[in-house]
């Protein structure tokens, strides 16, 4: 009776005529709803309407005349798999400057041939960055679906990727960065001043004039803010946390020099941390975790340096307090098709399953800005969900079904 | 202000303890004795930020070789904030020693002790020439790598400051503490220009800086005359620098040294000649056949940078002696010339035969006594001797009040072959602790592990007894007053 007046509540077009199925309402029953924002619930509910995911909840009762599909008894379902770091699809080079202005979105190919795969391996949205070293540009979410761009784009602009080394013209990028956006607001301060000054006198000219006769004055227009340089204007963006900030490093040092650069400069900023075979980066484990930020990493134990001792690196940061993102081992498509397999290696070797899941799904979207939309299994957020007919994180596991925004894209359940 | 303190028993302890303490709760101590007992709650839970804290670094009974030719058994060396503040015996330490009654919150200062019994302690070695220790040459403090395997191991060797390229800098790494500051990136480098490259052996190059030296002479005799002159006539301008080479000058000045590589005899010579006729000491890099030359070399006041294992035969075709000796190092120190020794390998190197590259100062410094040098000047030698040839030596070189609070432990005698450094300390932070780290903590680990001094202050029943008794012995002065 509750579910009654909840789906009443949610969906105002619930007001079924017997007998007639609604088209673009769906309730899936599954024996286990794995979903990031409210753990684990047991024979789950999901029920999807236009796109999205209207109410998910255990053993709800279903109004008659929604369509059903029950999944079985050992059914899963997770949200839609993540990606916030790829260049699937992107075959341009970059330079190794910086050029904050540049989209990631102007090189955007739907034509690409292995979309469709990877959605089929239960990759609903991608985050894709622009090439080069130094600063290359802004990302672009996608979901790998659809005929043009605009189709496939979720949101455009959603990070800035920079890349910083342990090196000064690295580290000059990020404080000329900032500097050029300090004179900028110099220049606006200035010319806003000027305006005002100019506004003052052409009112005080105007009851001078009054009096006199009713002589020309010149009129002050609307205040109109200097175009600030494209790079100023990204780095503005950053300090107005309009935009956040991908910083790549590569070991616990380029870390300290980050924070050198850094400095005094707030702003939002995740980082994206390779694992390879000598990943150091353990050294500030502590201060990653007290920062609480976001690290990018992929599904792989690292040895500790000069050794042969395993260390699960993305276990340990996320121990110490640093949110935790997983990417595919590498950008190809065969990792992505073992990207959950990888992923369950990693929990093998200690990384709590929660945390595992919530690096494929929420955490990413929240890299892209879209966590309001993407990357839990719970009312209100886009219906990108998974279902497998056991452990998805087991290596024999298949794909059962992809369901993009409340569609079935890939699979089929019944 | 001593006549506002409050009759409350608490607050007394605690005004007698902030009373003398340099920093801003000493200052708003005062309004809050002023205030009702209710308001000091709030004022108690503003915490001090860490980097306004001061750091003492404590190492205590120890054999202290201070580098300066006095050895001070069972004594300690005392750093604040980096710098060495006292060296003596029982020193006291705030925390330990006094401000007991300062809650740990309110405390402004952060103490660590090393407790050094039955171990050594010594300045940081000096290496005067290495490579690949911190960073990329030339610019160090944006490429210094503080968590590099080659840094550890140049602590490992006892090795705090190095010489690399032109630069002189420190084995600073980051330690990951709770209470740790940001990484001191500006702490690394302790002199960008330790040495003016000069070239003397071919004729072109002899030539040339003869030319170089002239002009730079004439720029100074000039300059000189200016400069009484111009007391007389505001209006006389500088004398021109225009084609007066500003390296050479600077070594004339005696703003750096000039350095000159050079081995055989007749370089060595003319080397000391010309730096006899200009007035200049040159710093000799390899000095292979110094030993021929000593007494020249000590007489132009001539040091020299020499690798006391250095081997090469005489040239047979000449009747005069030559070619490499073990007493070289022992030979240039009775003539007067200050030596700086410094292993063939620059770099740390983990192939090959063990004991030839920089992580073995030591081993190397053990040749030069072998050859007869004394093991007073050989410490010299891997010490305050390369710091003064680099112009550091007001920093590092010797444990001496005033300077860095950079020093290693070891476990014996440091020009012992048996002997490790078990603790390296840099700007009084220890940034090396032999069992922390995988290279040799399983060679004869030690028996007892370091002291942090928090663990020290609530590990068992003693201490939490001593610290009752000591709040106890306040409330009984409070009540006194």
């Amino acid at each position: 009776m509750i579910l009654n007046t909840i789906l009443m509540a949610t969906s105002s077009v619930l007001a079924p005529t017997p007998g007639l199925a609604m088209p673009d309402v769906m309730a899936i029953k599954v024996a286990k709803a794995e979903t990031v924002s409210d753990g684990t619930i047991h024979n789950a509910v999901i029920l999807v309407e236009d796109g999205k995911i209207a109410v998910v909840g255990e053993d709800l009762p279903i109004e008659r005349g929604i369509r059903v599909v029950d999944l079985g008894p050992d059914s899963v379902a997770i949200p839609g798999l993540v990606n916030a770091y790829s260049r699937q699809g992107m075959d341009s080079r970059g330079s190794n400057d910086s050029q904050p202005q540049q989209l990631a979105s102007d090189e955007l190919y739907p034509g690409y041939i292995y979309y469709p795969e990877i959605l089929d391996a239960g990759v609903t949205t991608l985050g894709l960055y622009p090439a080069g070293n130094g600063i290359p540009g802004r990302a672009v979410a996608i979901r790998p679906h659809g005929k043009d761009k605009a189709e496939m784009i979720v949101q455009d602009d959603v990070y800035l990727k920079m890349l910083l080394r342990s090196n000064s013209s690295s580290k000059k990028m990020i404080t000329d960065g900032f500097e050029k956006a300090d004179e900028y607001i110099e220049k606006e301060t200035k010319a806003h001043e000027k305006w005002e000054k100019a506004k003052e006198k052409a009112e005080k000219d105007k009851k001078k004039k009054k009096d006199d006769d009713d002589k020309k004055v010149a009129e002050v227009g609307p205040y109109v803010p200097p175009v600030p340089d494209a790079k100023a204007k990204a780095f503005q963006q950053l300090r107005d946390r309009e935009l956040r900030a991908l910083i790549s490093i590569g070991s616990a040092g380029d870390y300290l020099h980050l924070i050198d650069a850094i400095d005094d400069e707030d702003f939002d900023w995740d980082l994206r941390i390779p694992v390879n075979r000598s990943l150091n980066i353990f050294y500030v484990k502590r201060e990653l975790g007290e920062l609480g930020c976001r690290v990018v990493m992929e599904p792989s134990l690292s040895m500790h340096p000069n050794t042969r001792r395993l260390r699960n690196l993305p276990m340990e940061l996320s121990e110490a307090g640093a949110k935790l993102v997983l990417i595919p081992r590498s950008d190809s498509l065969s990792n992505h098709q073992s990207w959950l397999k990888d992923t369950g290696e990693l929990i093998k070797a200690g990384l709590p399953r929660d945390v595992a899941l919530r690096a494929l799904t929420h955490e990413p979207a929240e890299i892209l800005g879209l966590g309001e939309r993407l990357g839990s299994l719970s009312a209100g957020k886009d219906a990108n969900i998974l279902f497998f007919k056991s452990d998805p994180f087991e290596p024999g596991t298949e794909i059962e079904a992809v369901m993009l925004e409340g569609k079935i894209v890939s699979g089929e359940v019944n | 202000m001593k006549t506002l303190k409050s009759s409350t028993t608490w607050i007394t302890s605690c005004a007698l303890a902030l009373y003398a303490l340099p920093s801003p709760v000493h200052a708003s101590s005062a309004l809050w004795l002023d205030d009702d007992d209710d308001k000091d709650e709030e004022e108690e839970s503003k915490a001090i930020p860490e980097e306004d804290k001061d750091r003492y670094f404590l190492v205590e009974n120890a054999e202290v070789h201070t580098g300066t030719g006095q050895v001070l058994r069972d004594a300690s060396v005392l750093g604040k904030n980096g710098k060495i503040v006292e060296i003596g015996y029982n020193l006291e330490v705030p925390g330990r020693d006094y401000y007991l009654d300062v809650p740990e919150d309110e405390r402004d200062f952060r103490v660590q002790i090393l407790d050094a019994k039955g171990l050594r302690v010594y300045p940081g070695l000096v290496a005067i020439s290495s490579s690949g220790l911190a960073g990329t040459s030339g610019d160090f403090r944006n490429s210094v790598n503080p968590f590099s395997q080659s840094m550890v191991l140049g602590l490992a060797a006892g090795i705090t400051s190095t010489g690399s390229g032109r630069s002189a800098i420190k084995l600073k790494r980051y330690m990951s503490t709770e209470h740790g500051l940001p990484y001191d990136f500006d702490g690394i480098v302790l002199s960008e220009s330790t040495y003016a490259s000069m070239s003397y052996n071919s004729a072109a190059s002899k030539r040339a800086l003869r030319e170089k030296l002239i002009a730079a002479r004439d720029y100074l005799v000039k300059y000189r005359r200016w400069e009484i002159d111009v007391k007389k006539d505001k209006e006389l301008k500088e004398p021109d620098k225009k084609g007066v080479d500003p390296n050479v000058l600077n070594v004339l000045r005696g703003n750096v040294l000039g350095r000159f590589r050079a081995s055989d005899r007749g370089d060595l010579l003319a080397i000391a000649r010309l730096a006899q006729e200009f007035g200049f000491r040159p710093v000799i890099d390899g000095c292979r056949e110094g030993w021929t030359v000593a007494d020249e070399l000590g007489r132009a006041g001539a040091m020299a940078i020499i690798t006391a294992r250095d081997r090469r035969d005489k040239n047979e075709t000449l009747v005069r002696e030559g070619g490499s000796s073990i007493e070289n190092g022992a030979l240039l120190a009775q003539a007067g010339v200050p030596i700086a020794i410094v292993p063939a390998g620059k770099g740390v190197d983990l192939g090959g035969i063990v004991g030839r590259d920089i992580m073995h100062l030591p081993i190397e410094v053990g040749f030069a006594i072998r050859g007869g040098l004394s093991e007073e000047l050989a410490l010299a030698s891997i010490t305050i001797v390369p710091a003064r040839m680099m112009g550091i030596d007001h920093r590092v070189g010797t444990l001496e009040v005033g300077k860095d609070c950079d020093l290693i432990v070891t476990d014996g005698d440091l020009l012992h072959y048996q002997t490790f450094v078990q603790y390296a300390v840099v700007d009084g932070e220890q940034v090396y602790d032999k069992e922390d780290e995988m290279f040799f903590a399983h060679i004869r680990p030690r028996a007892d592990a370091s002291i942090a001094p928090e663990e020290r202050l609530d590990a068992g029943e003693n201490d939490d007894g001593e610290e009752e008794s000591v709040e106890g012995d306040a409330e009984e002065e409070g009540s006194d007053d």
